[in-house]
């Protein structure tokens, strides 16, 4: 029986042969953390170790609030900046970067094979460069600072095949809100999600991230697309060390494999207030909402923006909703700026704003009212997240918040493309 | 033997048709608005802070109670306040039918005891378990009983790696454990 690329990734790690449901120790390629860093330096010095073991390893990018909304907030940064100056560590990205999973890869630490673990749950994420990359929590992060060592339990594996081709005005984002709402949040907790097929073959690395991104929302350990000829591209130039993909078996044994056909997919949005309530858009169009937020770690990458900008060209945002505009990265930002897409959200009556995770985590940047409503690309939309317990938050593609945002009202952006 | 039972009253986490709640993520459980604090002892009051109906928990909590929730407990962000807010309260134990991945890692990773128990919701529904019952749960063997009641039920046991880590107290006192046995 072949393996796959989670039995066989971790088996590399673990120098020995594995399968699913064994535990391994293992020592992560990288480490990742953000402003909970802050917590983490508090964690560490309670375990009375002088040193960070592999401080080459960590990379710390200061991304949930930024810059500092408060003084709280500016004293966990100022602490950590501290930090990272006594125990010289070389990888670490102010407030200016942007979000963290945007900014590692770029950074060219996302490589195939390696193995990836960080203080949040999206770092899913890099899976979308064939990377075993998981969410893990604070005290983790403080004992593998310690130690440079974890436990892991290799996970079963659920393979996905999607495959036909998408409909204008239908995107990675519509594809994968419907297999969280067919599959349910929890369908995939504690295992390893495969993203294979023609669909996925076709898609953009920044496609391909909005499919490992969200695999966290099904409760995945990690998510993987197979490494293919458009990763090393877009790897070139960036890529900081050697890399070798490791790839699943053919004869691999999978827990399931699942299959989707999503040549007549709609435009799907996820209502309020969890991200397996899905919906066509033609069920909940019309339904009004006050603010939109185009960016984040799933939707804030130029291709999104770019999306988003065809579709704003030349119009106007409606007089009665706020719309943020958040590009994932300063690199994003840039290339944005540089392509005149900056000047059409502006020009929109959009808000464009620093890069970083703004309000998607409600702690800044645009906080909801009780009984405020926002459409947002993100990828979480649970009760309260973006203020107010008493507010609710819509996801979708940023097509579809840029056609709403003209609308004043969800809207499908079939129309505009 | 050593004893690897816990036992506490308990408190079932139910919504208004009588279920136990599901999918209860770590925004309901630890809100974004505290995230800023980093001490443990102050987090206690804030658990469950924003779920419907169980904002006075942190007051009515007594040390080594147990919390009884749906499926899908601590879905969502890699929080480990909503972990940490129980520890706080010094709540003894969680039990739900499962738990997000992170959120039991989390919490495996404390040394905080959380038990998978598949046939929660039936006993649940059967009301063979309810609030403020005195329930005892063995953490090897995985079987419990309500004292209360005077009725036997399963749980999954703690896998090895979990219980040695409870045991030890936290992923870093474990660590040490083991690499000191190694270098034996």
């Amino acid at each position: 029986m072949g393996k796959t690329f989670s039995e066989k990734i971790l088996g590399l790690k673990a120098g020995r042969e594995v399968q699913a449901g064994d535990v391994v120790t293992v020592s992560p390629d990288y480490i990742l953390s953000h402003d909970n860093s802050a917590a983490i330096i508090k964690e560490f010095q309670k375990l009375g170790i002088k040193n960070v073991k592999a401080p080459q390893k960590l990379v710390i990018i200061l991304d949930h609030v930024v810059p500092a909304s408060s003084e709280k907030y500016a004293l966990n940064h100022k602490v950590i900046r501290e930090f990272v100056v006594g125990q010289k560590i070389p990888n670490f990205f102010d407030v200016p970067n942007g979000i963290c999973h945007q900014v590692f890869s770029e950074n060219g630490f996302a490589l195939p094979g390696k193995l990836i673990l960080g203080a949040d749950s999206h770092t899913t994420s890099y899976g979308a460069f064939g990377a075993f990359s998981a969410g893990i929590g604070r005290s983790e992060v403080a004992s593998l600072w310690a130690t440079d060592e974890i436990w892991l339990k290799v996970p079963e594996t659920i393979k996905i095949e999607i495959n036909g081709s998408l409909s204008p005005g239908v995107y990675a984002k519509d594809v994968i809100l419907k297999i969280i709402g067919e599959e349910g949040a929890d369908r995939a907790n504690y295992k390893a999600v495969e993203f294979a097929g023609e669909t996925v073959k076709s898609f953009s690395l920044a496609s391909r991230l909005v499919l490992t991104n969200m695999a966290a929302e099904m409760g995945a350990k990690n998510g993987y697309c197979e490494p293919d000829e458009k990763t090393v591209q877009w790897l070139e130039n960036r890529a900081r060390n050697d890399f070798s993909e490791v790839v699943s078996d053919p004869d691999a044994n999978y827990e399931a494999v699942l299959k989707y056909d999503i040549s007549s997919l709609e435009p799907q949005v996820a209502c309020p207030h969890t991200v397996d309530n899905v919906q066509s858009i033609s069920e909940v169009e019309g339904t009004g909402f006050h603010q939109a937020l185009i960016g984040t770690c799933t939707n804030g990458r130029l291709e999104d923006l770019e999306l988003a900008a065809e579709i704003l060209k030349g119009k106007k945002v409606h007089s009665q909703v706020r719309v943020l505009i958040i590009p994932a990265s300063r690199e994003e930002y840039i290339q944005a700026l540089k392509k005149g897409i900056i000047e059409i959200f502006a020009e929109a009556g959009c808000i464009v704003l620093n890069p970083g995770c703004g309000p998607c985590l409600g702690a800044h940047q645009g906080i909801l009212a009780p009984g405020e409503v926002a459409l947002s690309t993100a990828n979480r939309n649970f009760r309260g997240r973006m203020g107010s317990r008493d507010s609710e938050i819509y996801l979708a593609s940023p097509a579809t918040v840029a056609a709403s945002s003209i609308e004043g009202k969800i809207a499908d952006p079939r129309k505009f493309v | 033997m050593e004893e690897t039972a816990l036992s506490g009253k308990t408190w079932v986490l139910l919504n208004q048709e009588g279920k136990l709640i599901e999918d209860i993520d770590t925004d309901q459980i630890y809100h974004n608005s505290f995230l800023h604090i980093t001490e443990i002892q102050q987090m206690g009051q804030y658990a469950l802070g924003n779920l419907e109906g169980w904002k006075d928990f942190p007051q009515k909590a007594r040390p080594g109670d147990i919390l009884i929730t749906g499926r899908n407990f601590g879905a969502g962000s890699s929080r480990q306040q909503a972990v940490d807010c129980f520890i706080s309260l010094k709540v003894g134990l969680i039990l739900a039918p499962s738990f997000g991945a992170i959120y039991f890692r989390n919490a495996v990773n404390s040394g905080f005891p959380v038990l998978k128990c598949p046939e929660l919701d039936e006993l649940v529904a059967q009301r063979i378990l309810e609030t403020e019952n005195e329930i005892k749960v063995d953490l090897r063997s995985g079987k419990g009983i309500n004292v209360s009641k005077d009725r036997p039920f399963d749980v999954e046991p703690m896998s090895a790696v979990q219980y040695d880590i409870f045991k030890a107290g936290s992923l870093f006192m474990y660590g040490k454990k083991t690499s000191r046995d190694n270098g034996k």
